[in-house]
């Protein structure tokens, strides 16, 4: 991950603010900075999302392309994450720099999103599934990836319009598509089965969430765990070089468990809100 | 507030009222002047006998010389200027700053204060424990020296009467644009909310506990066995919150800027202040408050 | 591993026969009594045999052999070497970890050069090992650790952390502490420790999208002396509540394969000290 500089001085500074709960920005262990969310950003994409948590600045948009189903899963469709870590964010991810953090959050988010029902995707047993490619582009970095990364491609998700397709088989085996000739017949993923990560780093002996940039740097070891509506969990992934003990991974996971049902629920009442606004809401994207 | 996802419908526009007619604004390419006789500054470019801007920013003349000042810019220095900078690297008897500038600045040993005495020699011990005293990461206060025929800046931490450059301890870093910083006779405040701040010149600002005037100068050896008080920590970080709001909104930084956003600041918690409405609200006050003041 | 773009990786479109038969696509009836019961009589807490071997590969500087019954996985570890295509001095040394099934080792043939799933694994790989190793002591060098697992039969990230482990004891890399692994598979009420393909497979479909039951497969990484979980990864649903006894349970046979791995490198030790009285 890139990296921030600092000295003894500096990183003894932000374990202390973390032993008496009061970080460097004012936050207590469990906040998380204020985060702007907008779906619908780009126009030829069939759902799309921005996200900006303070510095972290996260664009996911989705194309669905109709693809032939898995041998192995003939009744299902596709999903495949992309992670793309531009040299705009930071000149560390120039040339291939940025290619191993991208193919570790690409590899660890469809693990998470495996508990995703993928058989509405489905067209055509055997012959035609939908396949959904989720691009994830970071414009700027500072901190906190998988925590936004996450949030924006639950928003994307939820933003996503899959046409109407209908498929028969004709003479001979071969199948026969039909797309909807309204592009206003479209259909909507059920994205309740969607997780979102939470990311707990371990500052000395205690855990905070959304660290900075900052905080990562002081941090050997992360939790990121993903969390479902429900509550239930679909993945727990260690980052960094350390180690944990047992009773504290136990105490990190129910933790994370608890805040992410609480950020599944506000990004819902965020989406939910955003969609009473009308499709004739004024798109902000990068401008204002 | 655990969490708060807004929507980019709430976005808020940080930009603060002012009186001010906007100055005129020069892009690159575009004509300054026509007339001979001028000479050419810093963001120009001559051509046909005419001077173009080569950077977005407004202009200022000194008498004959036509200089544009970008908005944003990297810390352009001048000698007796107050930074902070960090260390990025030892090289042989001089170490490399980064100041925020186009190159890294440099530090010479012979320019810092070794311990033991301001007119000791340094020797080849000295050259050896370099790392000691100051190494990757650490930050420094210090006094631009000179200016290098390639812009680059050298510094020196040989502290006079009350004012101590040095190694600097335990702490934050705030970086704004340089040109947010406004020059004064001093950049070392001890503000009377209870905490200590450097604001360098080259846009970065130390944030720290009181600093005790009767500490040895030009110490290397930092304290890292006491912890910051929690009272101390919250007067920093609400410093550091309020700063940030004036930052946002473009208003210089001074003492009595910052003091006066700190006061302003006190109606709401820490952590709101991480809100962008709060922040313009602490911005706009504290704007108000400084145009009554002149 | 540089992808050779003459080498000829075959077909891509094939399909596995296995895929056809109708036993495949079948959807696990829970009622049967018959569903989660274990070959051999295994019981759902019990881990297969394990066997061990060191210094299986002569020419590298430490490498290691284990099998638990069809599971079977060779590591090797290479001497430090300079970090490639990095300038700036990192105070760290560095493990390039690679995970790799050989093509046969699945039902499904593996391409020769690394998908997806064998990069994932890869990074637990680096990540389970990176706390055990003093990394400390090779500043600017990187250790290279491959792990090839010859036939797969479950538990292979398990089986692969715990060979490697070995590998890197008998490659005498400076260590805090032995690492061990051991998966569980959960679905529904069935628990099965050190799971095979078989029983991961049942563990890993979602039956019905709506089921809240937990479903998932746990592997948790342990160093016994220091009693620190260094990587832990879940794949399937699960709730926090299951969770809470399945990491002590996971720690206890952590635990029990430990002695194990003491014993073969000890008993390595005499071997070598045994040749030489008499040479």
């Amino acid at each position: 991950m890139a990296s921030v500089l600092l000295n003894d001085a500096e990183k003894t500074f932000i374990l202390h603010g973390v032993e008496v709960d009061l970080r460097c920005d004012g936050r207590r262990r469990g906040d998380y900075r204020p985060m702007e969310l907008e779906t619908d950003v780009v126009s030829t994409a069939s759902g799309s999302a921005r996200l900006r948590l303070a510095n972290t600045d996260i664009l996911v948009g989705v194309k669905t392309e109709i693809d032939v189903p898995y041998p192995e899963n003939p009744e299902e469709g596709k999903l495949e994450f992309f992670v793309d870590c531009s040299a705009n964010a930071t000149p560390a991810f120039e040339g291939r720099g940025g290619e191993d953090l991208a193919n570790e959050i690409s590899s660890r988010l469809s693990r998470a999103y495996q508990s995703l029902p993928l058989a509405p995707l489905c067209i055509v047993p055997k012959q035609a599934c939908w396949k959904l490619y989720v691009d994830i582009l970071i414009l700027e970095c500072g901190g906190n990836f998988y925590d936004a990364i996450s949030l924006a491609v639950k928003a994307a998700l939820f933003n996503t319009r899959v046409p109407q397709v209908t498929g028969s088989f004709l003479d001979g085996g071969s199948v026969d598509l039909e797309v909807s000739d309204d592009p206003f017949q479209c259909w909507r993923l059920d994205i309740t089965k969607a997780p979102v990560l939470v990311t707990l780093s371990k500052i000395g002996d205690n855990c905070v969430v959304d660290p900075t940039a900052e905080e990562e740097t002081c941090s050997v070891a992360s939790i990121v765990v993903a969390v479902l509506d429900s509550g239930s969990l679909t993945a727990v992934i260690k980052i960094g070089e350390g180690s944990v003990h047992e009773q504290t991974l136990i105490e990190t996971i129910k933790t994370a468990q608890k805040i992410g049902v609480e950020l599944n629920s506000s990004l819902m009442t965020a989406l939910n809100q955003e969609e009473s606004l009308g499709p004739k809401r004024q798109r902000f994207g990068f401008l204002k | 507030m655990a969490h708060s996802i807004r929507l980019a419908s709430e976005r808020v526009d940080f930009s603060v009222p002012s009186d001010k007619a906007p100055p005129q604004l020069f892009t690159p390419g575009m004509v300054i002047s026509q007339e001979s006789g001028f000479m050419r500054g810093h963001g120009t470019y001559g051509e046909d006998d005419s001077i173009k801007a080569s950077v977005a920013g407004i202009v200022d003349r000194v008498n004959k010389l036509v200089v544009i000042k970008p908005l944003k810019s990297r810390y352009n220095g001048e000698i007796g200027d107050v930074v902070v900078g960090r260390i990025t690297e030892v090289q042989q008897k001089r170490w490399k700053v980064d100041t925020n500038a186009r190159l890294d600045a440099t530090l010479f040993l012979y320019s810092v204060n070794l311990p033991g005495g301001e007119l000791r020699r340094r020797s080849v011990e000295d050259e050896q424990m370099m790392r000691k005293y100051l190494t990757e990461g650490d930050l420094i206060s210090a006094e631009v020296q000179n200016i290098n025929s390639d812009g680059s800046l050298s510094l020196h931490t040989r502290s006079l009467k009350n004012i101590k450059y040095g190694k600097l301890g335990q702490g934050m870093l705030i970086k704004v644009f340089p040109s947010l910083i406004k020059r004064q006779k001093t950049h070392f405040h001890n503000l009377p909310c209870g905490a200590s701040i450097i604001l360098g010149n080259n846009g970065f600002i130390w944030i720290s506990p009181v600093i005790n005037a009767e500490e040895e100068h030009g110490g290397f050896t930092i304290n890292l066995e006491d912890a910051v008080p929690k009272s101390v920590r919250e007067v920093m970080v609400r410093l550091r919150n309020s700063i940030n709001a004036l930052a946002a909104s473009k208003i210089l930084l001074f003492d009595t800027s910052i003091q006066y956003a700190y006061d302003q600041s006190k109606k709401y918690s820490v952590v709101e202040l991480l809100n962008p409405e709060v922040m313009l609200d602490v911005a706009v006050m504290t704007q108000h408050q400084l145009q009554m003041l002149e | 591993m540089p992808s050779d773009s003459k080498r000829i990786t075959g077909p891509e479109t094939t399909i596995p026969y296995h895929y056809y038969l109708s036993d495949f696509s079948r959807k696990p009836d829970f009622k049967d009594p018959k569903v989660g019961e274990r070959k051999n009589g295994r019981l759902p807490n019990e881990h297969r045999p394990v066997f061990l071997k060191t210094g299986v590969n002569s020419q590298a500087k430490g490498s290691a052999y284990l099998e638990y019954e069809n599971t079977k996985v060779i590591c090797s570890v290479f001497d430090p070497r300079e970090i490639p295509n990095k300038n700036e001095f990192s105070p760290m040394g560095e493990l390039y970890c690679e995970f790799k099934f050989a093509p046969f080792s699945c039902i499904k043939r593996r391409g020769h050069i690394r998908d997806a799933e064998e990069k994932e694994l890869s990074f637990s790989l680096r990540r389970a090992l990176e706390p055990a190793v003093c990394r400390h002591e090779f500043p600017n060098f990187q250790v290279d650790i491959y792990v090839y697992i010859l036939d797969s039969d479950g538990s292979d990230l398990a089986a692969a952390i715990t060979c490697a482990s070995l590998a890197l004891a008998d490659a005498s890399v400076p260590m805090y502490d032995l690492v061990t692994a051991v998966s569980v598979g959960i679905c529904r009420h069935l628990q099965f420790v050190d799971p095979t393909n078989e029983e991961e497979q049942l563990c890993k479909k979602t039956a019905s999208a709506e089921s809240i039951d937990p479903q998932a497969v746990i592997t948790l990484t342990y160093m016994s002396t220091l009693e620190q979980v260094s990587e832990f990864t879940i794949s399937g649903t699960i709730g926090v509540c299951h969770l809470e006894d399945k990491i002590p349970a996971l720690i206890k046979h952590c635990n029990a394969i430990y002695p194990l791995l003491q014993q073969c490198l000890i008993k390595n030790v005499k071997k070598s000290l045994g040749k030489k009285k008499y040479s």
